[in-house]
């Protein structure tokens, strides 16, 4: 059996030490060639009892011998020259410090391989010996390898991570931000494990109204990488799922094994709303932990991600509100001391000598008496209208529960102290207001009076029955002046 | 809702953005007005998408149909829990 053995063995160095020039054929002494498994017809035979072989017919005799002897083979040794081709098929060579041997692995196996083979890798392949005819190759076709050291697994895991970094699949960059508010919660993972019901719970404790979507999937076992992968497809193409939380809970590193799946993450990162991934427990980390988003360490903690931005912004409106509302505190207080010192400025009694007497000096007075009027008027009008508004607004705070009584509270006070504000402010306009209208004709048109003359402008008309229909008047206006034409009323 | 704000974070953002320009103050009256009248509208906003959403559970199934969860999914016996 060990000539058998010896045979493709020894054959390169043959080759490499003293064959080169010789015919290839000539190098195999007859008395090496086995009697038993003859598979070719033996066309001639030489003088002297010597079996004359063709190329072909030894090539298939050694097919044989080192096909039916090298069926399940174990052999220890280094990848090099690793090259995957465009047929899937994986090529190789496995070395030790001696010898080396050609290698391949099919699609077929190759697709089961976790890890994936490189250069340098030291493994244990299991695999049969076959011989390539055309080129008179014999080489080991691998049905499985398994890398020495580290588990499958770990290194599976750390060369997707590897290659995956260096894509910039987990750039700090590429991370989007949760929604402000989620319309919709979409959830991928198994309807029968405890995650769905952790996450379920945690969204409605924290968040009553929630909208929830799930896309069920299995989790772990054959075909459950992929699954997950249509399912992160499916759920970003609900309408108004804006955010997906993705993940099971915990077991052993085999049952989480999808995460780490190449299909998995590519399906998270190509997820077009923000990823939470939620697998396991705190101290396992996935390839999907690091391509999604944002990483939980549990389902439980991805629904709080979601929801606990829910308060932060009950919060955050009602700091805002507040600041509004104090800065218009503000301005009712700038605007009542300039109210002050326009009634302390001298003359202010005397405004109709001014006008009469320093008639330039007069019209720019007027002017900024007109706008102080106008001023008061809008001042008026808006805070009707905002008082009405945060009426409404009191009334939605009401349907907020505990944050919203809170919310209220300060509001009220703030509100109030805002009421008084404004309320000393507006009696003060009043005051200077009337005082201004009864001296400035121009203020008067300001608010929105105008003035109707004949049509020569000599007199102006106070009674309807001064003018008769068809006659023409002019109307002055607070800017410019209009021709009218009477049409009524007729008496 | 109002077509002049795009979205929740749009408005959050706006608002932000409003009470910023009033705590500098030195605005005009007419449009420190307008601004805190939009501010008001916003906040509007705010709260009702803060409540707005439906409490709902749906299951999305292989033919990308949106069904109601089964019951035993549903959480109303953990609400009172």
């Amino acid at each position: 059996m060990s000539s058998l053995f010896d045979l493709p063995f020894e054959e390169p160095e043959q080759e490499q030490g003293k064959a080169e020039a010789l015919p290839h054929v000539s190098l195999v002494p007859t008395a090496h060639v086995p009697p038993a498994p003859v598979t070719a017809p033996r066309r001639s035979l030489g003088e002297g009892g010597r079996r004359l072989l063709t190329v072909s017919q030894l090539t298939g005799e050694i097919r044989v011998l080192l096909e039916e002897q090298f069926v399940e083979t174990w052999v220890e040794g280094e990848i090099s020259n690793c090259r995957l081709w465009n047929t899937g098929h994986l090529y190789f060579t496995l070395k030790d410090a001696t010898a080396q041997i050609k290698a391949v692995m099919f699609r077929s196996a190759l697709r089961y391989l976790k890890f994936k083979p490189q250069d340098g890798l030291r493994v244990v392949a299991r695999g049969r010996v076959s011989v390539y005819d055309p080129k008179g190759e014999y080489q080991i076709v691998c049905e499985h390898l398994e890398p020495e050291g580290l588990g499958a697994l770990q290194l599976a895991f750390e060369q997707l991570k590897a290659r995956l970094v260096q894509e910039g699949l987990f750039d700090e960059r590429r991370k989007r931000a949760l929604p402000a508010l989620p319309r919709k919660i979409g959830v991928v993972t198994s309807l029968d494990g405890a995650a769905i019901r952790d996450i379920i719970n945690v969204l409605r404790r924290r968040y009553p109204n929630a909208h929830i979507v799930i896309r069920p999937t299995r989790v772990q076992g054959e075909g459950a990488a992929i699954d997950i992968a249509r399912a992160m497809t499916a759920i970003g193409k609900v309408p108004g799922v804006d955010v997906v939380i993705v993940g099971r809970g915990g077991g052993s590193i085999e049952d989480l094994w999808a995460f780490n799946e190449e299909v998995v993450a590519r399906a998270i990162a190509g997820c077009p709303v923000p990823t939470i991934s939620a697998v396991g427990h705190e101290s396992d980390v996935t390839i999907a932990d690091f391509v999604a988003d944002l990483r939980a360490a549990t389902p439980s903690a991805a629904a709080e991600m979601v929801v606990s931005r829910k308060d932060d912004f009950y919060t955050r409106i009602d700091r805002l509100e507040h600041r509004a509302e104090t800065a218009m505190a503000a301005r009712a207080h700038r605007l009542e001391a300039r109210l002050r010192s326009l009634e302390a400025r001298p003359g202010f009694g005397g405004f109709r000598a001014h006008v009469a007497l320093r008639g330039r000096h007069a019209s720019e007075l007027t002017h900024e008496l007109r706008r102080a009027v106008r001023e008061r008027l809008a001042v008026r009008e808006r805070r009707a209208q905002s008082l009405r508004r945060t009426l409404d607004t009191f009334d939605l705070r009401r349907r907020l529960g505990a944050i919203g009584a809170r919310l209220v509270g300060a509001d009220g006070r703030l509100g109030a102290a805002l009421g008084r504000q404004r309320h000393t402010a507006e009696a003060r306009f009043h005051g200077a207001a009337a005082r201004l209208e009864s001296l400035s004709p121009m203020a008067v048109l300001g608010r929105g009076y105008a003035v109707c003359w004949n049509a020569d402008r000599t007199a102006i008309i106070r009674d309807a029955a001064a003018v008769r229909s068809g006659e023409r008047v002019k109307v002055t206006l607070e800017r410019g002046e209009l021709d009218c034409e009477v049409y009524g009323p007729d008496h | 809702m109002d077509p002049t704000i795009k979205d929740f974070e749009a408005a959050i953002a706006e608002l932000e953005a409003i009470v910023k320009k009033l705590e500098e103050g030195d605005l005009a009256l007419e449009t420190s007005l307008q601004l805190y009248e939009r501010g008001v509208t916003l906040s509007r906003f705010c709260h009702a998408r803060l409540e707005e959403a439906e409490r709902r559970i749906e299951i999305v199934n292989e033919r990308g149909e949106l069904k109601p969860a089964p019951a035993t999914l549903g959480t109303d016996k953990d609400d009172s829990a």
